[in-house]
């Protein structure tokens, strides 16, 4: 009896009107979307290799380990899924004077507005008379009088609606997907593959949950009109309102010190007062070498660069003093260095930790919405989110962890060869090793969505049971 | 008769159920709405009274716009503080809203953006069924079978549902402007009042071009349910679709490079030109002190020349790219609207790019006063002085074209309704 139900919905949908609108619009708005973003995947591919090659002409003319922090920039390739998935716009908050302003005005479209409003829209279309609409037109009553439990009805109704929807968007997404497959420069891995289909699945699970907030709806109401309309003043709080204030709701609750402050707070820390603690500390020493040499360190000081050779070179104790002089006040220099990048360091942790908590809050508040909760996921499995943010930061750290430790050895190598080599003369660093972006792991991105997907589905149980206990009591009458 | 029309319209929108969930959508969501950007504001004006410079700061900045309160547009990033640097370089100070990126994975919920989404979604939710319900009910063929003219009866019911719709919304943005301005410390000029009511002019343009365009859907169709499918999908298609995928489309049009690459570029600039002059310095070793000076100062002359090429450069393609996101997302009244919205409100392109040719303008003046130990330049310095456009800058400068825009498509709407409701069949 279940099959006949779901066979029943499906063939009520598909012959619907809204089945036909929907169909047509989602097939031409996500291969349209798809297509579009697949040619400007292409333009930052290209953009991205120009960068690489721009780095890599540049060290061979003009690599000096005074300046090499801004030559070796790692560049990060555009994700493979951004034909599907934008996420953060990459070129949007640079901190540069050429950020790109249009995303703030206009946020890019991709799957995801397809997946959040369109298909949502859907199936809140969909849903909503499934059972005041059957009550109105009186077939609800001709059913229930049969030997058919509600339970049945609604888990029928419930499979046959969310497969009737699935229809225009497994066909849409598949045909966008082939002509993505079709470009030469995309190549998608297993490990790819396999985070496409967990997308698929976060946007079933998603789209699902607005079938059976609409079903909920439908068996609240009396009247369809009724409830089309609860229905989509829901879809309004939980897609348009509430992801969009929690930021701002909770950059109210938890204060974040103000950023440029804090910059110029430890700007001047490392700066100004680094000075004059390095001062200060570099004076004590030589007041120590005064009191321990006397004459002799006075003169060291009055001497000339020339004559301080000459001596030096003469003089073997004299060479010692001052040896011994420039290690101390080297020590005194990294001492203050040290002491005031610490203090720094704790105030801008601060600040951090402050950020973090902020942005814990924000995200906790907007989980209330299936929307944020479905972003989460997909802009994680997609590595074009919150998270691929920190892992590219976390990945460049490491990769200069392993870049300066091979530039002390080659510039070490380099004055050993040539005496007069400093910071500012040119070093050969074209056997050194080249940043390698490699997507974070699958199961670490999933890990980290994990609440997200409990949320999906918990929203999911708890929409089905609402709405199996809302039409127990449903007057069919 | 118009007016009894127009009054049982307004009555039985008193009465009905969608009246009360869109009134109570409209009023809380504009109450939120303004609340928590002025919240945002005060801190935008915090951060601002920090980073004002002293006579010693060669640094360029803005105050937040009063009106960001209600159309934010690029506030946040105009508002970020602009520190000229040796060679004329800009250094560009963080925004507050970076330490939580997820405010860049989200829209900004303000007035503009509850008018252009929800209240374009409660326009149209408001005309769905203008036609089609009265005939599936039945009254509308009764209302004709009397001396009515179909003219009268659709301006009537027009009017009368337009004004259910928009007369609470304004009350509570009216309320809610009160509120907010009753703070000292937000101060409004004359022209921002002017800015703010030309806003809302445009702001009940564009939601009677959707009420028009709910109202054609209903006098093309025979049943609500198929009227309310079409709206709902039409909605998402000039509320969303066009404008943000106009947006991407426009790249594939203007070759752009991207910031990134822009970056880049730059950083080379003046390590090439500081590492040429080192080695020139190294090859003239016997080169006294006014040599050296004056071959620092061609060093600075280079990267501020050519740091002037490449901002130069990417601004020219840059405005291409924003002059055919423009053309392209004009198609739908959403994009004309929030182009308009943001001009006036002084935090939208137009206003971006003037600021940004002040603040280039800015470092001329003073790039080449003397650089200190530290590599900054030092001295005294004027006061970077920013005007906003004036309401007839932003008119001529593609404002008129917008608002002419929104006109013509309620023109279109409506005309085509009319036309439609004239050939439709009550039976």
């Amino acid at each position: 009896m279940l099959r006949a139900i779901v066979s029943k919905e499906i063939h009520d949908n598909l012959l619907n009107l809204r089945f036909s609108v929907g169909f047509v619009l989602c097939v031409v708005i996500t291969v349209s979307c798809l297509m579009i973003l697949t040619h400007d995947y292409s333009q930052e591919l290209r953009d991205y290799n120009l960068r690489v090659l721009m780095q890599e002409e540049f060290l061979s003319k003009y690599a000096h380990t005074n300046r090499m922090g801004g030559m070796l920039d790692p560049q990060q390739p555009p994700e493979v899924f951004r034909p599907l998935i934008i996420g953060i716009p990459r070129d949007a908050d640079l901190g540069s004077f050429d950020d790109n302003p249009l995303p703030a005005i206009f946020p890019p479209l991709d799957l995801l507005f397809v997946v959040t409003v369109i298909m949502s829209l859907l199936a809140i279309l969909f849903s909503y008379d499934a059972v005041a609409g059957e009550r109105e037109s009186g077939t609800l009553k001709l059913m229930a009088s049969n030997s058919l439990s509600r339970a049945k009805i609604l888990l029928g109704k419930w499979l046959g609606g969310s497969v009737s929807l699935l229809i225009p968007f497994v066909f849409s997404i598949l045909a966008g997907v082939l002509y993505i497959m079709l470009q030469p420069d995309i190549h998608w891995d297993s490990s790819s593959w396999a985070a496409f289909s967990l997308l698929v699945l976060a946007s079933v699970l998603f789209i699902s949950l607005f079938y059976l907030l609409g079903l909920l709806v439908s068996a609240w109401s009396r009247l369809a009109t009724v409830s089309i309309l609860s229905s989509i003043f829901l879809w309004v709080v939980l897609i348009l309102v509430i992801p969009n204030l929690s930021p701002y709701l909770a950059a109210q609750l938890y204060r974040v010190p103000s950023v440029n402050k804090i910059e110029r707070e430890t700007h001047s820390i490392t700066g100004i007062e680094r000075d004059d603690l390095g001062r200060k500390l570099s004076g004590e020493v030589r007041k120590k070498f005064e009191r321990q040499y006397g004459q002799v360190f006075n003169d060291y000081l009055a001497l000339s660069k020339e004559e301080l050779l000459r001596r030096a070179a003469a003089d073997p104790e004299f060479k010692a003093m001052i040896d011994a002089y420039r290690a101390e006040n080297r020590q005194a220099w990294d001492e203050a260095n040290r002491v005031q990048r610490e203090k720094a360091e704790k105030i801008y942790n601060e600040l951090i930790l402050r950020a973090q908590r902020q942005t814990t809050l924000a995200k906790r508040l907007s989980c209330l919405s299936p929307y944020a909760d479905y972003v989460y996921v997909a802009t994680d499995l997609s590595g074009t989110g919150l998270r691929s943010l920190d892992y590219f930061s976390r990945v460049s750290q490491e990769y200069y962890g392993a870049l300066w430790p091979y530039l002390e050895k080659k510039s070490e190598l380099a004055r050993k060869k040539d005496p007069t080599f400093n910071e500012n003369s040119f070093l050969d660093v074209s056997d050194r090793p080249r940043f390698q972006y490699i997507e974070e792991p699958l199961k670490d991105r999933i890990s980290g969505g994990l609440l997200y997907w409990g949320v999906l589905l918990f929203f999911n149980v708890v929409l089905f049971a609402a709405a199996f206990v809302r039409f127990i009591k449903y007057d069919v009458r | 008769m118009f007016l009894n029309v127009m009054r049982k319209e307004i009555l039985e929108n008193l009465h009905s159920y969608k009246f009360a969930v869109i009134t109570l959508l409209s009023v809380v969501l504009v109450f939120t709405s303004l609340f928590v950007m002025y919240r945002d504001y005060l801190l935008r004006l915090e951060n601002y009274e920090i980073l004002r410079p002293t006579s010693k700061q060669p640094v360029a900045i803005v105050q937040p716009a009063p009106l960001s309160i209600f159309v934010k547009g690029l506030d946040e990033n105009m508002g970020r503080s602009y520190e000229v640097r040796f060679g004329g370089q800009i250094m560009v100070g963080s925004k507050q809203q970076s330490v939580n990126n997820l405010f860049r994975l989200f829209t900004t919920p303000d007035l503009l953006y509850v008018v252009k989404t929800v209240m374009a979604l409660c326009s149209i939710l408001f005309a769905f069924s203008t036609i089609t319900g009265e005939k599936e009910s039945g009254t509308i063929r009764l209302v004709l079978s009397n001396s009515l003219g179909r003219t009268i009866l659709l301006v009537g019911k027009w009017v009368g549902g337009y004004l259910s719709l928009v007369l609470p919304f304004c009350l509570a943005v009216l309320l809610g402007t009160i509120l907010v301005t009753l703070s000292p410390l937000v101060q409004m000029s004359s022209e921002d009042w002017l800015r703010l009511g030309l806003f809302m002019l445009a702001a009940l343009f564009y939601l009677a071009i959707f009420f028009s365009l709910g109202v054609l859907v209903s006098s093309i169709c025979h049943r609500s349910s198929t009227s309310l499918v079409i709206c709902l999908f039409t909605w998402a298609l000039l509320v969303f679709m066009i404008p943000n995928l106009g947006n991407i489309l426009g790249r594939q049009f203007v070759n752009l490079p991207s910031v990134q690459q822009l970056e880049v570029t730059r950083n080379q600039i003046w390590i090439k030109q500081v590492f040429e002059m080192l080695n020139k310095l190294q090859i003239e070793k016997d080169s006294d002190e006014a040599q050296r000076n004056k071959g620092f100062q061609d060093l600075l002359s280079k990267i501020n020349s050519e740091n002037d090429k490449l901002i130069s450069d990417y601004r020219g393609r840059f405005n291409n790219l924003v002059t055919a996101t423009k053309n392209i997302t004009r198609i739908s009244p959403t994009a004309s609207f929030t182009f308009l919205s943001t001009d006036l409100a002084g935090t939208g392109l137009l206003e971006e790019r003037s600021l940004k040719q002040a603040v280039v303008q800015y470092k001329d003046l003073i790039w080449d006063k003397p650089v200190d130990s530290d590599g900054n330049i030092s001295g005294d310095f004027p006061a970077f002085s920013y005007r906003r456009s004036s309401v007839s800058q932003v008119m001529s400068e593609g404002g008129l074209g917008n608002l002419a825009i929104l006109l013509l498509f309620n023109i279109l709407f409506f005309t085509i309704a009319y036309v439609s409701f004239l050939r439709y069949d009550v039976r």
